[in-house]
């Protein structure tokens, strides 16, 4: 039987690894000795998707078009490409669970269904399919590098995800042709790596800041067993949002439609990333940008830095002690803190995780590859061939039903031990009730509607029986996964009944089906090819785009340079029926640079324009 | 009797099988599930020793590439099991688990407040209601105020101790014979019941203190 491997999809970077005479090895590309592959996906006008590095390059081509206008990244309607990241916050949520600002950076078909549908040209797609792209790319990677099958994988979830995240998580696999193995919380990967070196042992704090979620996790480590203790943590909250911080410090003052121009915000977050990134070991970094002729140059300072972070940082102090809390320690009884995620090579972020614990936190295993390397131990436990290690987790977030009154009652407390079940009898209220109805929520909130709505089910028929007389035993089960299973028996006949339970968010069976179907991959086409689609395209918009602008600003310029203009314009026009792909870039790029001027006024003139707007209702 | 689903002997209703040592995924009470029948006096080391062997045994992970049948017997064995070591780890919800087993149901709407701790029960609460007026007075006495409900803490974790120390009493007397079902129930719901009640008037002086040290 094939290995089973890890993977850790983040949030930022995905890895995937395997067990190398019993030791956890990441598997680099064998192209381009990358271990990281950037969880970043490129989906091209005409479907061809592109993943990791590639998709990055391919960003300043597919994001937007060039006119300026532009808020997001695909159109309805349109033949647009779009590039993904992140994608992991959109995971299992409905449209109404985003948060404002990871609404405002894509544009979306649907928000209003049980799952969230990225508008990409005329196709629409889910996070999952989307994630099964970079899952698929792993796995193409670790069959080039080891000339095996991959086909089964342990993956990695945030500690924090809840029921309907960790099910996308295994629908993405599904897509991808994997058959996943089990889903292991990312803090405790993170002490499995640590645990089997022996780097720490007793009670132990794993914190985990990623790129996009906060985890913390108290563990027992003992006799290689893994016993997690209780976890905490935010699943919006990450290098992302410190990320934000610094672009919202970056672009302050400027007007609205300025900083809502994509092209403008997605050059401010790399450069807000990067300077981030220098912040580690400078004291000062330098960011200049420059959208359309206009220019803005600051100075961030590390002071400055930790200010922005400061407050999202104070957050995840206070999951920490809410976990310790709960796990019944003092955070003087740690014996060990383990670092993970790329977040946590801020000194800000280890200087207060130092003050909380009051002792010096691990990082000498990389903190971008631990979870996949604890993943991988994790794969080799599940092959049995880790013979003493094993990990018992808990569930993070409590689970209960909806009972008169819109009261949630709780089943299963948060930070119970996994696999776990509780049995609950139903019966009906009223004589010849069909039906019962169950409603399962998620969540710490004592009202149904203030907790997460996981499922809905119908218990029945059943046949006419007086109000009362009907015992159906429910048995809620979250197995090893955090996943709910439900099942029902009828205590009077002792037969089993079926539970049709309906997922409240998320995708169904059938979707998921006819999504396998429709995967074609389009990786497979010729480069070539796609590279002429990407330039057809680029002329596309940047003809739209300068057709839109000379027509509403056309006092702006003047006749010999849209003569000049109108020139290269045509030729591009002629040129992006052929199948030359080089003239077609050629003329691209010439005529990008020569309306860059044009380009550079308008954009004056819509700063002007909103300052003076800007002053007027100051005076009034 | 039931069948292993891992090699097919039928055998009486318990966690492993008697022949293979698989999980054999059906419903026992706590303490069978954890092997200790009849037992109440339980050294926590002990018992947590027990709970990792048997998870070692049985749980999913060790079950990751077998048939369907046995994995999902894995499953609702170490289902069981987490819960029942769950249960029986804190003395306090092991001797209500016993009385249950027995029908004997330590009711929570019991409005009455037991005789031995009303007392108390009266005095926190006449403190906490003049220290939240102090407070919202701001009156120079908080201070002291404050320091008595802290003594007044340490007064109730001290009778708290004496009930854990009487639960674990009667346990003995019981795994050791000295006592009927009949006398360890009305013992242990006496005992439980007063420790429900200064469970939470302990909660509530938490709760007045923190309040006090935010304001």
């Amino acid at each position: 039987m094939p290995q089973i491997l890890g993977i850790d999809l983040g949030t930022t970077n995905s890895l995937i690894a395997r067990l190398v005479d019993g030791k956890p090895r990441v598997i680099a590309d064998p192209a381009t000795g990358a271990a990281l592959l950037p969880s970043v996906v490129a989906i091209a006008p005409d479907g061809a998707v592109h993943t990791g590095a590639r998709a990055i390059e391919l960003e300043p081509h597919l994001a937007a078009r060039r006119d300026g206008a532009v808020s997001a990244v695909g159109f309805p309607g349109g033949a647009y490409g779009a590039v993904v990241r992140s994608v992991k916050r959109y995971m299992g949520l409905g449209g109404a669970e985003l948060a404002p600002e990871d609404r405002a950076r894509y544009a979306f078909a649907d928000l209003s269904g049980p799952v969230v549908r990225f508008q990409i040209g005329d196709r629409t797609l889910t996070p999952p399919q989307i994630s099964a792209e970079l899952l698929r790319a792993l796995k193409e990677r670790a069959e080039r590098a080891t000339g095996d099958t991959v086909d089964r994988v342990v993956i990695t979830v945030p500690a924090y995800f809840n029921d309907g995240q960790r099910q996308a998580t295994k629908d993405a696999g599904r897509l991808a042709g994997l058959e996943v193995v089990r889903l292991v919380n990312e803090p405790t990967a993170a002490a499995l790596a640590y645990g089997l070196g022996k780097l720490a042992e007793g009670k132990v704090a794993v914190y985990d800041f990623g790129g996009g979620t906060f985890d913390i996790s108290i563990l027992n480590v003992k006799g290689g067993i893994f016993e997690v203790l209780s976890t905490n943590g935010d699943t919006h909250l990450g290098g992302d949002d410190i990320d934000a911080a610094i672009v919202d410090w970056l672009l302050a003052g400027l007007p609205a439609e300025v900083i809502r121009d994509r092209h403008l915000w997605n050059s401010a977050r790399s450069a807000a990333e990067a300077a981030k990134h220098h912040l580690t070991q400078a004291t000062t970094a330098e960011i200049t940008l420059e959208p359309r002729g206009h220019t803005i140059h600051k100075r961030l300072t590390r002071a400055e830095l930790e200010r922005l972070a400061e407050p999202l940082v104070a957050r995840t102090i206070t999951r920490c002690k809410l976990a310790l809390a709960d796990a019944k320690l003092a955070p003087a009884e740690i014996d060990a803190v383990v670092l993970v995620g790329g977040s946590t090579r801020m000194p800000i972020v280890r200087e207060r995780v130092r003050e909380l614990f009051a002792r010096e936190p691990l990082c000498s295993i990389d903190p971008d590859e631990v979870v996949a390397l604890g993943a991988a131990v994790q794969a080799g436990v599940l092959m049995g061939t880790q013979g003493d290690l094993l990990l018992l987790d808990v569930v993070a977030l409590s689970l209960g039903i909806e009972t008169m009154g819109g009261v949630m009652e709780r089943l299963i407390h948060r930070n119970t031990t996994i696999p776990t079940s509780v049995t609950e009898m139903f019966t009906t209220a009223v004589d010849n009730q069909t039906h019962v109805d169950v409603h399962v929520v998620q969540g710490e909130r004592e009202m149904a509607a203030d907790c997460r709505s996981l499922a809905r089910f119908k218990l029945g028929p059943l046949g006419a029986q007086p109000a009362g007389l009907p015992r159906i035993a429910v048995t809620f089960l979250i197995d090893a996964n955090g996943i709910l299973n439900v099942s029902a028996r009828d205590e009077r006949t002792g037969r089993e009944h079926s539970v049709d339970v309906k997922p409240s968010y998320g995708l169904n069976d059938d979707e998921i089906e006819r999504m396998l179907e429709e995967a074609i991959d389009l990786g497979e086409q010729d480069l070539e090819h796609r590279l002429l689609i990407v330039a057809r395209n680029d002329a596309e918009q940047i003809l739209a785009a300068l057709a839109k602008q000379l027509g509403e600003y056309s006092h702006l310029i003047d006749a010999e340079e849209r003569a000049s203009v109108a020139v290269v314009a045509e030729r591009l026009e002629a040129a992006r029926m052929g199948e030359d792909r080089e003239s077609i870039s050629n003329l691209v790029e010439e005529l990008n640079q020569l309306s860059t001027p044009f380009a550079g006024r308008i954009m004056d003139a819509a700063i002007k324009l909103a300052l003076e707007k800007k002053s007027v209702e100051q005076v009034s | 009797m039931i069948e292993c689903p891992s090699c097919g002997r039928r055998q009486h209703p318990r966690l492993l099988c008697e022949s293979c040592a698989a999980p054999l995924g059906v419903e026992l009470d706590c303490f069978a599930a954890l092997g200790l029948s009849n037992k109440l006096a339980l050294e926590p080391g002990a018992l947590e020793r027990v709970y990792h062997d048997l998870s070692r045994q049985i749980h999913p992970d060790r079950f990751a590439q077998a048939p369907v049948r046995a994995r999902d017997a894995s499953l609702r064995s170490t289902a069981l099991l987490t819960r029942s070591y769950r249960t029986l780890r804190d003395p306090v919800t092991r001797g209500r688990y016993w009385l249950e087993m027995r029908g004997e149901k330590l009711s929570d709407d019991n409005k009455q407040v037991p005789p031995e701790i009303a007392e108390a029960v009266f005095e926190v609460q006449d403190q906490l209601a003049c220290l939240r007026d102090a407070v919202r007075a701001g009156s120079p006495e908080v201070a002291t105020m404050a320091g008595e409900l802290e003594a007044r803490r340490a007064a109730l974790l001290s009778v708290m101790n004496g009930y854990q120390i009487a639960l674990r009493g009667n346990f003995v007397l019981w795994d050791l014979g000295r006592s009927n079902a009949q006398e360890l129930a009305t013992e242990l719901k006496l005992i439980l019941s007063n420790i429900a009640y200064l469970t939470t008037l302990l909660r509530d002086v938490d709760f007045g203190l923190e309040n006090l040290k935010a304001a």
